[in-house]
C-alpha cells in the first residue's frame, strides 16, 4: 500500500533521512522505532508532503504521492496523527472530530465513524463540547487519534501517541489502538520510542538509527535480535 | 444638571451607534491580521476603495435611480462589500500570497517583514492611484436620512436623546453584517476549517484542508467586510483617496484591544474605540478625540496585555 523507496529528505542541505525504504502492506501493523533523532518524524512529514525529499519515491495505493500536493493527500487515505497531538485548541472536541472528516469517505461515513470513535474512546463522547485545548495531554491524544479516525483512512499514521504521557495512561492508548486495529483491521504505521510496546503489537518493525534502516524484520525476528535486545529491551 | 446629563447620552449613544460601524470595520483586519497573522497596512485604503465602490455603485451605476434616495446609499454599500471581496482574492493570490501561509511559515518571522513592505506599497499606490482617478475633491454617500433625527423620549424630566437616523441604520447594518459573518465562522464548514487553518496550519493540512486557499478566503471576507464598513462611515463622514491612513491605526489598535484571534474581541475592540472616541468629547476638545482614544488603548492594555478576548497562552 505504502512504498517508500530509497528516501532521501531533511532540512536545508543537511538530510535528516538517508537511503530509507519502508514497505507498509494492505492490513499491516507496522512500527518503527528508533532514538530521539533518528529521523521518524521527518518521515512521517514527508509522507505528508511538510517536508520535500531530495531523492527517492513515494508510492500510496499505486500513486506517486509525491505528484500530490500536501493537502490533497489526506484525501486519498492517509490520516497522520501528529506528533505533539496538534489539537485545534479553539475548536471544540467535536468541531476537531470533523476536521478530521473533511475527506469525501470521512463525509460519507460521519455517522458510522463517530460512534464507533465514541465507543472506542469514550472520554471523547464525554468532552464533545468543550474546548480541545482544555483537554489533558492524554485526552488530546486520544482525540487526535479519534480524529485520525474520522477520515475512514486506508493508512493510519501515528507519530508518537505516547509522547510526554503518564505510562499507566500511554498503555492504556497502546491498549486501545490494539482493540481498535482488531476491531476494523486498519492499515497502521506507528513511530514509536516504547520500543517494547510498539515491536510487541506490530507485525513488522524497522529501526532507524541516524536517518538509515539499521535493522528490519517481523515481529519474531526482530524481538529475538541481540542487538534490540540489548539496546532497546534492557535485556 | 439635566443638560450634562443629556449630553452624555447623547454622546453615548453616538458612541455605541458609530462604534458598532467601527466594530465591523476592526472585524474585517481581525480575520486578516488577527486569525491568519497577515499584516495588512492597506486595509484602510481597501476600506477606501469601499467608500469610491459604494459612491459610484450609487450615483453612477444606477443604485440611486433604481432604489431612490433614502435607502439606496444602503443597497450600494452592501454591493461594494462583495466587489471588494473579489478584489481581496485576487490581491491575495498574486501578491500576498507570495509573503504568507505556507510559503513563509517556516521563515523566522512567518514573512511578516516583506508583508509589511509589500502592504505599505499596496496603500500607496491605491491612495496615490486613487488621487488620480478619484481627485482630490470630498466625496460622500449623502442620504436624506443623514440629516435626520428619531428622538428617543423625553425619557425623564425633559432629557431626550437624537439618533441620527443614518447612523441608526448603519449600526443595525453593521450588526446584522457581524451576525451572518459570526454564524459563518462557528457554524459552517468553511468557517470552521477557517478556524483550524488560523489554530495549527501544518495540522490542518494533515486533515486535507488547503492552507493557502483559507488564507484566501478570510483574506476575501475580511476585505469586504472592511469595504462594507467604510460605506457605512460614508454615509456620515466625507471622504478622499488618503482617507484610509486615518482608520488603519484604529483597525489596528481596535484587533489589539480585542485580542488577537478573537473575532468577536476584535468588534468589542472598535466599539470600545467609537465609545471613547465620543465620549472624550464631553471633556476634550475634538482635536484630542484620537489621542484619548490611544490613552485608553494604553490603559487597557497595561492591566490586560492579551486584549478583551485574547487567551493568554499562545497557539502551541
Amino acid at each position: 500500500m505504502l512504498h517508500i523507496e530509497g528516501l532521501t529528505s531533511g532540512y536545508s542541505a543537511i538530510p535528516v533521512l538517508n537511503d530509507v525504504s519502508i514497505k507498509v502492506e494492505e492490513g499491516q501493523f507496522v512500527a518503527i522505532v528508533g532514538p530521539n533523532g533518528a529521523g521518524k518524524t521527518t518521515l512521517f512529514k514527508t509522507i505528508s508532503g511538510i517536508v520535500r525529499p531530495s531523492t527517492g519515491t513515494i508510492r500510496f495505493a499505486n500513486q506517486d504521492l509525491l505528484s500530490i500536493r500536501p493537502a490533497q493527500r489526506a484525501h486519498l487515505g492517509i490520516a497522520h496523527v501528529p506528533e505533539g497531538r496538534q489539537v485545534f485548541p479553539s475548536l471544540t472536541v467535536m468541531e476537531n472530530l470533523e476536521m478530521g472528516a473533511m475527506t469525501e469517505a470521512g463525509q460519507r461515513d460521519w455517522k458510522h465513524n463517530i460512534e464507533r470513535i465514541f465507543e472506542w474512546l469514550p472520554i471523547l463522547a464525554e468532552r464533545r463540547g468543550q474546548f480541545a485545548g482544555t483537554l489533558s495531554g492524554g485526552q488530546q491524544q486520544m482525540l487526535a487519534i479519534g480524529r485520525g479516525l474520522a477520515s475512514s483512512p486506508k493508512l493510519l499514521m501515528l507519530d508518537e501517541p505516547s509522547m510526554g504521557l503518564a505510562p499507566t495512561i500511554a498503555d492504556f492508548i497502546f491498549e486501545r489502538l490494539i482493540e481498535i486495529r482488531r476491531q476494523s483491521n486498519l492499515t497502521i504505521l506507528l513511530v514509536e520510542q516504547r520500543v517494547a510496546e510498539a515491536l510487541e503489537s506490530a507485525d513488522h518493525g524497522y529501526v532507524l538509527e541516524a536517518g538509515r534502516v539499521a535493522l528490519e524484520g517481523n515481529n519474531q525476528t526482530l524481538r529475538a535480535d541481540d542487538r534490540i535486545r540489548k539496546a532497546y529491551l534492557g535485556m | 444638571m439635566t443638560q450634562v446629563l443629556e449630553g452624555f447620552l447623547q454622546a453615548l449613544s453616538a458612541g455605541l451607534l458609530i462604534g458598532a460601524v467601527y466594530g465591523l470595520m476592526c472585524v474585517g483586519l481581525g480575520l486578516i491580521f488577527g486569525v491568519m497573522r497577515v499584516i495588512n497596512f492597506a486595509q484602510g485604503d481597501f476600506m477606501m476603495l469601499g467608500m469610491y465602490a459604494a459612491f459610484y455603485f450609487f450615483t453612477a451605476l444606477g443604485v440611486q435611480a433604481t432604489f431612490g434616495n433614502t435607502f439606496g446609499p444602503f443597497v450600494a454599500i452592501l454591493l461594494a462589500g462583495p466587489v471588494l471581496a473579489v478584489f481581496g482574492y485576487f490581491v491575495h493570490l498574486t501578491l500576498i500570497s507570495r509573503v504568507s501561509g505556507t510559503r513563509t511559515s517556516s521563515l523566522e518571522g512567518e514573512g511578516h517583514y516583506a508583508q509589511l513592505i509589500l502592504t505599505l506599497g499596496i496603500a500607496l499606490i491605491l491612495q496615490n492611484g486613487g488621487l488620480l482617478v478619484f481627485g482630490s475633491v470630498l466625496a460622500s454617500i449623502r442620504t436624506p436620512l443623514s440629516s435626520s433625527a428619531w428622538e428617543l423620549g423625553p425619557l425623564f424630566y425633559d432629557v431626550s436623546v437624537f439618533i441620527n437616523k443614518a447612523r441608526g441604520i448603519d449600526a443595525v447594518v453593521s450588526l446584522v453584517t457581524m451576525l451572518l459573518l459570526t454564524l459563518m465562522i462557528t457554524r459552517s464548514r468553511i468557517g470552521k476549517s477557517l478556524r483550524a487553518a488560523a489554530d495549527n496550519p501544518t495540522a490542518a493540512t494533515y486533515m486535507g484542508i488547503d492552507v493557502d486557499r483559507a488564507h484566501r478566503i478570510a483574506f476575501a471576507l475580511g476585505t469586504g467586510i472592511t469595504a462594507i464598513a467604510g460605506g457605512l462611515l460614508a454615509t456620515n463622514y466625507p471622504f478622499h483617496p488618503f482617507v484610509g491612513v486615518e482608520y488603519v491605526i484604529v483597525m489596528y489598535a481596535g484587533v489589539v484591544l480585542g485580542g488577537m484571534g478573537s473575532i468577536i474581541g476584535a468588534f468589542w475592540g472598535g466599539m470600545t474605540i467609537g465609545l471613547v472616541q465620543q465620549m472624550s468629547t464631553l471633556i476634550l476638545p475634538t482635536q484630542l478625540q484620537n489621542a484619548a482614544i490611544f490613552v485608553v488603548f494604553l490603559l487597557i492594555i497595561f492591566v490586560r496585555p492579551q486584549g478583551f478576548f485574547g487567551r493568554m497562552v499562545e497557539r502551541t
